[in-house]
């Protein structure tokens, strides 16, 4: 192994400079934004030995933060994804767990009508959807953007899977010590499968947080925005400068931000899980 | 001695028949409480399915055969949408929009997916830091990414036109004002959102591939181009086909970068299906067309995923 190690070395260096080169590359627009925000109004963005000298500004984020509903909407996003992620969770195990443990009539075809569902694009469906909310009176309400997002059939399958997967014997001997159905899901199911409910829960989350379609056709209430639907609305005044959208992109980004450098590791185990069972 | 025996033997016979009527009993007993629970425990989420996932497929096609308008009367015009869509020619142009751009998307960002895999899978110093930086993006919502995307390549101010000038190119590039430009700026912005996905999917294919195989191929002398082409990409085919199916249906769905980068155009020329959906029912209030045409757009998706599927398999 040494030598071949030794052998492969120029391979590497090379490997390690296009690797770096290509992530700082990468990295530009982003960091980019990062400095523009703190910009002040006017000062050129496109020389680099411009862009790293003072002066900084936090005046942008204060503009922002006083002439767009940036927090109303940053609560909105959060509390549409939070909902949605635990009823997801709650609602798709349950489900799971009856159609892998318990064989009652029907069990193939309800599991066959559910994955089919897969095959089911939110974007065929809008516009039915839309009649739907406007008879039922829920436009811009939370409901209507929650509701069907819940229905999506991927965390049926995902926990279907992993439940499948557990020993038959586990449950058996449950049952003998005289443990119920409810009880079974609950004390050896839902922890069993932790790994599978946080992947499934943060891909739930990234995609709500980010829903983009849905979203912009049922609210048109700017109270009731999501931050992928109020920041465009916000920003579209704002085309000639960039400062100013610039600390609203960051504004919007910022929890997700946070999240992701806090979980970074378990984002992207769970993105793995949710793809590749 | 022998009637006796007959008789206990019934008699035994008998008592087990009993014993095995009152069991039947109890497990039908058990069965239906079983099947009350299973039902009971299924239905909050069957019922979200039916309402927003079965009964809008339906109401979708019904709404898809009438003229239908919010506000407005509603007439039957049978398969007359059909017919209107087929024969209008923006339409013609949206679906073929979107078809150009799976063609285009699809197998960058798979390439792209596999040689980011493939540096962070290396075993490099600092890979974790590279693999969350090549994700990063993909956290951040499609109206921050456009609304990066727009000012790097807005002329006079835009950093990317200033980069090509540093480098020699004085040319002023309007990136989103000609048709082929303002789809290469929404490709760049598409994999910058959306790769790091596909990488991790793709990274975790990698992972599975147990190293003994690459030390055994390169005690034979493969080098590391024979190491890929005949270690990894066929043991990495299941997932090159996941996620080829994935991206395609992805890309077959492109509305958020497109019409906040480019708004369809320059003119129509990058108007994809979701969009001119979307305007038909929401802007003309045309209901039923549109409808009309989200029917059209499932079933083509659908096509899409089976003959990608067949072409895969059977490349084997």
């Amino acid at each position: 192994m040494e030598i071949l190690k030794s052998r492969i070395k120029p391979g590497r260096t090379l490997l390690y400079i296009f690797s770096y080169s290509f992530v700082i590359i990468w990295l530009i627009p982003m960091l980019w934004m990062v400095i523009t925000a703190i910009k002040p109004d006017g000062s050129p963005v496109t020389i680099l030995t411009e862009l790293i000298k003072p002066p900084f500004t936090m005046d942008n984020y204060q503009y922002v933060s006083e002439n767009a509903s940036i927090w109303r909407w940053t609560w909105n996003s959060v509390y549409i994804a939070v909902v949605t992620t635990a009823l997801t969770l709650l609602l798709t195990s349950m489900a799971a767990y009856v159609l892998s443990t318990i064989p009652f009539k029907g069990n193939k075809l309800v599991f066959g009508i559910i994955i089919a569902g897969l095959m089911v694009p939110t974007e065929a469906t809008i516009i039915p959807l839309f009649l739907m909310m406007v008879d039922s009176g829920l436009v811009n309400s939370y409901s209507s953007i929650i509701f069907p997002s819940v229905a999506a059939p991927l965390g049926v399958l995902i926990l279907k899977q992993f439940y499948d997967s557990i020993p038959k014997e586990l449950v058996e001997a449950a049952e003998m010590d005289g443990a119920n159905k409810l009880r079974i899901w609950w004390s050896i199911f839902l922890p069993l499968s932790r790994s599978s409910m946080a992947a499934l829960g943060i891909f739930t989350f990234i995609s709500s947080w980010n829903n983009f379609l849905w979203p912009f056709l049922a609210i048109s209430d700017e109270k009731m925005m999501t931050l992928p639907i109020g920041i465009p609305l916000f920003q579209s005044g704002y085309a000639a400068e960039l400062t100013i959208p610039m600390a609203a992109n960051m504004l919007a980004s910022l929890p997700a931000l946070i999240v992701f450098i806090l979980f970074q590791k378990h984002i992207i185990k769970g993105i793995a899980m949710t793809g590749i069972k | 001695m022998e009637p006796v025996s007959i008789v206990n033997e019934n008699k035994k016979q008998q008592k087990k028949r009993k014993a095995n009527k009152v069991i039947g009993l109890l497990s039908n007993k058990k069965k239906l409480s079983l099947n009350l629970f299973a039902w009971l425990f299924l239905s909050p989420y069957l019922l979200f399915y039916s309402w927003f996932m079965l009964y809008p497929i339906v109401k979708g096609f019904i709404i898809s055969l009438y003229e239908w308008s919010i506000g407005n009367e509603r007439t039957f015009v049978g398969f007359g949408n059909y017919k209107s869509i087929f024969q209008d020619s923006f339409f013609w142009e949206a679906l073929s929009n979107t078809v150009y751009f799976v063609v285009i998307s699809t197998p960058t960002l798979v390439i792209t997916g596999i040689l980011l895999a493939l540096i962070v899978n290396a075993k490099l110093k600092g890979t974790g830091f590279l693999r969350s930086a090549f994700f990063l993006p993909h956290i951040l919502s499609i109206s921050v990414i456009s609304s990066i995307w727009v000012f790097v390549l807005q002329p006079y101010t835009g950093l990317m036109n200033a980069v090509l000038k540093s480098i020699g190119i004085t040319t002023e590039i309007f990136w989103l004002d000609s048709e082929n430009l303002a789809w290469l700026s929404i490709l760049l912005a598409t994999i910058w959102w959306t790769v790091g996905f596909n990488m991790v999917l793709f990274l975790a294919g990698l992972q599975e591939i147990p190293d003994d195989y690459y030390e055994a191929a390169r005690i034979d002398g493969a080098n590391s181009w024979h190491c890929f082409r005949f270690i990894t990409l066929p043991l990495l085919k299941g997932v090159i086909l996941l996620v080829v199916v994935l991206q395609s249906i992805a890309s077959f769905k492109l509305f958020g970068q497109s019409y906040l980068m480019t708004n369809g155009g320059p003119g129509t020329s990058t108007r994809t299906l979701v969009q001119y959906i979307y305007e038909t029912g929401f802007r003309s209030n045309e209901m039923g067309v549109a409808s009309a045409m989200s029917y059209v757009l499932f079933l083509v998706m659908i096509l899409f995923a089976i003959v990608q599927f067949k072409f895969m398999s059977k490349k084997d």
